[in-house]
């Protein structure tokens, strides 16, 4: 039995593939690829599958993790290999290794976010001046959604913000916030509550599409967690 | 033009986005410089509807094998989805290129309920394809064409579409499509290719007919004109064992209805229950070896990734050689982890031996179709099960652990009377008793009937096509004395559905060519998704019918005349109308008729096949 922390992409397409889908979707893949997974024992057995980090529907991603043990006589690299035929081009495994770090050990994640200009009436320099006004505040609170109702957090607190930039359409974050099973703050609340202070406070500028990208897993150290 | 672009704004604001940007394993993509014709083949229901549609699939394998075609998926958004669209003027596109369906060749749309009629013509719309089939002028693309079980009367539809498929599609589609290439390379007009196809049988350009009516708003006449057939036959396939299956599906990302593996076993059906429209349109009854069956579903497993396998016939346990079927497909399903499922089994040939084979397959729960509760009742529908059969199953069912059962059946039957109805909850009650003088069944469990009491839709093609469906209050006076019968027996379960439904369910499924107008009229007031009751306005149809000056009742109430012109009696689907008549006087006496494998009716397919359907000589010596 090899143990197998594989890193995979999600991009384009595939981007729109719910964390419920996706478990799915890859178990399917396994049986195509004919990669003999491990199942689970008992009166129920399916194959086992593990997803350490839920990402948002619509978020890309280069550094998705997915664990699974291979119950036979095959390589991960061949068992890559395979998956990577059956898979979506736009859901590809990039590399595969023996697990190291636990799913516990999941502390951080670090994002891209590009939000465009609504058109060309918004210039970028206005987009990004609106941005320092709205991220100079020292708080932020938003409404958080919990398993036991609404919690109020200030996502300001709970986010760092490691660059800002213009781009020929608009605003380039790359921002950092707690990530794994005790506490998961995800970017798209700062950006929300980015877009519900714009018409109060900088009515004409207007935001288009945001497209967001997981960049890293990391563990409390700082390092990768595949 | 890919869409991707403008497409991807809109998705994280709908419902369920991955329905609409496609990308899913199994969905085939291809170089448009190799194409020589495309084809939309466009499902009038939403995707988790659509995709779990066997025939969709078979029909994109089938178009998809040949390189220089290519067959893409198209679902009527769901509403959500839709006001994003029209508001971002985002045409309807296929979700495998993501390019927009009007720069298709074909425009394919499956007929599967008629109360999908409106979703045809709001997809057309979004597409940018003029409604009505006069007002698309004479460049020869896109085809609006149309096929599956409603195309038995496509008259209510006539006037949106350049053509229908009538009958099976697999070989079918292909001469369509090579025609049209064709013709098109060599400069012809749309009405120069329709003429041209409508001498391919199994086609229907209904352009080319003149329909005349008289002056009680019956038809008078359907005249064929620049050459067509004056019947139009359907397609069937001769060899149906070597027929190509599906080797591979598109797997969906989202939940769709039925997410499995799904192999045909046998196509057609031998019973001939007189109130069933497929167990009509689809003869003869052909089947599968065992042997393909299992290479068709390993095949399957393997290729889609599918956890669970499911059988697809009108009646599985009628298949000549069903517990060899079994035992090949349980060797692979059960060292694999496949679930096995089984739906449309009968009550009368249900065998000890097939329950034990089942009883090593996860089930969820048994569901069997008596149709009707007395036994005079399934008489006249000629449902040939017997009270003893239905009891001898449920023990089989009850000792080997179940403890629920649903069954299926009708309100509105031919001939039908209150006890009839009543009838339903009795033969419930009597399955309730025997649960409990059962000595094998499981202890401290209580037993659940659930009984689901359709409204009768009268079809055409069946031997009750000449009945007139029950008024609304007729259905309303039943669904009470059901109501009132089911008072005090606490382990049945009855559901009754919405009447007006099945109501318009009638109309349009034996209407004429005049109700174009009513559903176009019903469209613009906002009906779509007619089939589910979340959308459903009948309130809306009803103007629609009066702006028409036509009424439902003279559609859906009105005893039809042996010797009156039906809309679709220029369509030929095998079966004699002279059998028909016969069946339903055989109904109003509740004879019932043999099923074909133990002596042949005479319902017309052997006329046009030229052989028996079974092999008589060898049923006697067995």
């Amino acid at each position: 039995m090899i143990p197998v922390r594989a890193t995979f992409e999600k991009r384009r397409r595939a981007k729109y593939i719910s964390h419920l889908d996706l478990m799915r979707c890859m178990q399917r893949a396994f049986r195509r690829a004919g990669v003999p997974i491990w199942f689970t024992e008992g009166f129920n057995p399916h194959a086992y599958l593990m997803f350490p980090l839920a990402l948002s529907l619509g978020y890309e991603s280069g550094c998705e993790c997915m664990d699974f043990r291979i119950d036979g006589d095959m390589s991960m690299q061949e068992a890559m290999e395979r998956l990577n035929r059956v898979l979506p081009p736009d859901l590809q495994i990039k590399a595969v290794a023996e697990p190291v770090r636990k799913h516990t050990d999941i502390a951080f994640a670090d994002y891209a976010i590009a939000l465009d200009c609504a058109d060309a009436s918004v210039s970028a320099e206005s987009l990004r001046n609106a941005w320092d006004a709205f991220i100079v505040q020292p708080e932020i609170l938003v409404e958080k959604k919990t398993k036991r109702g609404t919690a109020e957090i200030d996502v300001k607190a709970q986010s760092q913000i490691l660059d800002t930039q213009t781009t020929g359409n608009g605003l380039l974050l790359k921002l950092r916030t707690p990530a794994g099973t005790s506490v998961n703050v995800n970017p798209g609340l700062l950006i929300d509550a980015f877009l519900a202070w714009l018409p109060e406070h900088m009515p004409d500028v207007r935001t288009g599409m945001m497209h967001a990208e997981r960049l890293a897993i990391l563990c409390e150290d700082g390092t990768d967690f595949a | 033009m890919n869409l991707f672009d403008q497409i991807e704004p809109l998705l994280l604001k709908v419902q369920k986005p991955a329905r609409y940007i496609g990308g899913e394993p199994g969905s085939i993509m291809k170089d448009k410089a190799d194409i020589r014709a495309r084809f939309a083949f466009c499902f009038p229901d939403r995707y988790d509807v659509g995709m779990s549609h066997l025939g969709m699939k078979v029909l994109y394998s089938c178009i998809n094998k040949r390189p220089e075609y290519w067959c893409e998926r198209v679902f009527a958004p769901d509403t959500d989805f839709e006001a994003l669209m029209r508001e971002h003027h985002l045409p309807l596109y296929a979700l495998e290129s993501l390019e927009p369906v009007r720069d298709f060749d074909f425009i394919g749309f499956t007929l599967q309920y008629e109360l999908c009629y409106t979703n045809i013509l709001n997809m057309l719309d979004l597409a940018g394809v003029p409604i009505y089939q006069r007002d698309r002028g004479e460049a020869i693309a896109p085809i609006v064409c149309a096929g599956g079980s409603c195309a038995c009367n496509p008259e209510p539809i006539a006037d949106f579409c350049d053509m229908f498929f009538l009958g099976e599609g697999e070989e079918l589609d292909l001469e369509v499509m090579d025609l049209y290439v064709k013709m098109r390379d060599a400069g012809a007009t749309r009405s120069e290719f329709l003429k041209a196809a409508s001498q391919i049988q199994g086609v229907y350009v209904p352009s080319l007919y003149d329909v005349t009516y008289n002056e009680d708003g019956t038809v008078n006449a359907v005249t064929p004109k620049d050459g067509a057939p004056a019947t139009v036959r359907k397609r069937i396939i001769e060899n149906f064992d070597a027929c190509p299956s599906p080797e591979e599906f598109v797997v969906p990302f989202s939940e769709i209805v039925h997410d499995r593996a799904v192999t045909e076993v046998l196509r057609g059906c031998l019973r001939g229950c007189r109130f069933c429209q497929a167990g009509f349109l689809y003869r003869p009854f052909r089947e599968k070896t065992p042997e393909t069956i299992c290479e068709q579903s390993r095949k399957l497993i393997n290729n889609t990734g599918y956890e669970e396998l499911s059988l697809c016939s009108l009646s599985t346990s009628d298949h000549s050689r069903i517990e060899e079927m079994m035992d090949g497909l349980l060797t692979f399903t059960e060292n694999e982890h496949i679930n096995l499922s089984l739906p449309s089994l009968r009550v009368d040939n249900f065998s000890t031996g097939l329950m034990n084979r089942l009883r090593r397959v996860r089930s969820s729960g048994l569901t069997f179709a008596p149709e009707a509760g007395t036994q005079r009742m399934r008489d006249v529908i000629n449902k040939n099960v017997s009270e003893e059969e239905l009891m001898r199953t449920c023990k089989i069912a009850f000792d080997a652990g179940q403890t629920s059962v649903k069954f299926y059946f009708m309100m509105g039957l031919p001939t039908e009377t209150d006890d009839d109805i009543r009838g339903i909850i009795e033969l419930a009650q009597r399955v309730v008793d025997m649960f409990y003088e059962g000595e094998r069944r499981p202890k401290g469990k209580p037993v659940q009937i659930s009984c689901s009491i359709a409204t009768f839709v009268p079809k055409p093609f069946t031997p009750f096509e000449f009945h007139p469906q029950d008024t609304r209050e007729m259905i309303a006076h039943k669904q009470k004395v059901l109501e009132e019968a089911l008072a005090g027996h606490k382990r049945i379960r009855a559901s009754t559905h919405f009447p007006e439904t099945s109501i318009l369910e009638a109309v349009l499924a034996k209407g004429d060519r005049r109700l174009c107008d009513v559903i176009y009229g019903a469209w613009k007031r906002g009906c779509i998704f007619d089939a589910w009751s979340e959308h459903f306005r009948y309130d809306l149809w009803l103007e629609a019918f009066a702006e028409a000056g036509l009424n439902v009742e003279f559609y859906a109430n009105r005893p039809r005349p042996y010797d009156e012109v039906f809309p679709w009696d220029h369509l030929d689907y095998y079966v004699d109308k002279a059998f028909l008549i016969r069946e339903n006087e055989k109904a109003k006496q509740a004879k019932s008729t043999k099923h074909c494998r133990l002596s042949c009716a005479g319902c017309g397919v052997t006329k046009v096949t030229g052989h028996p359907c079974f092999d008589y000589h060898q049923n006697s010596k067995a």
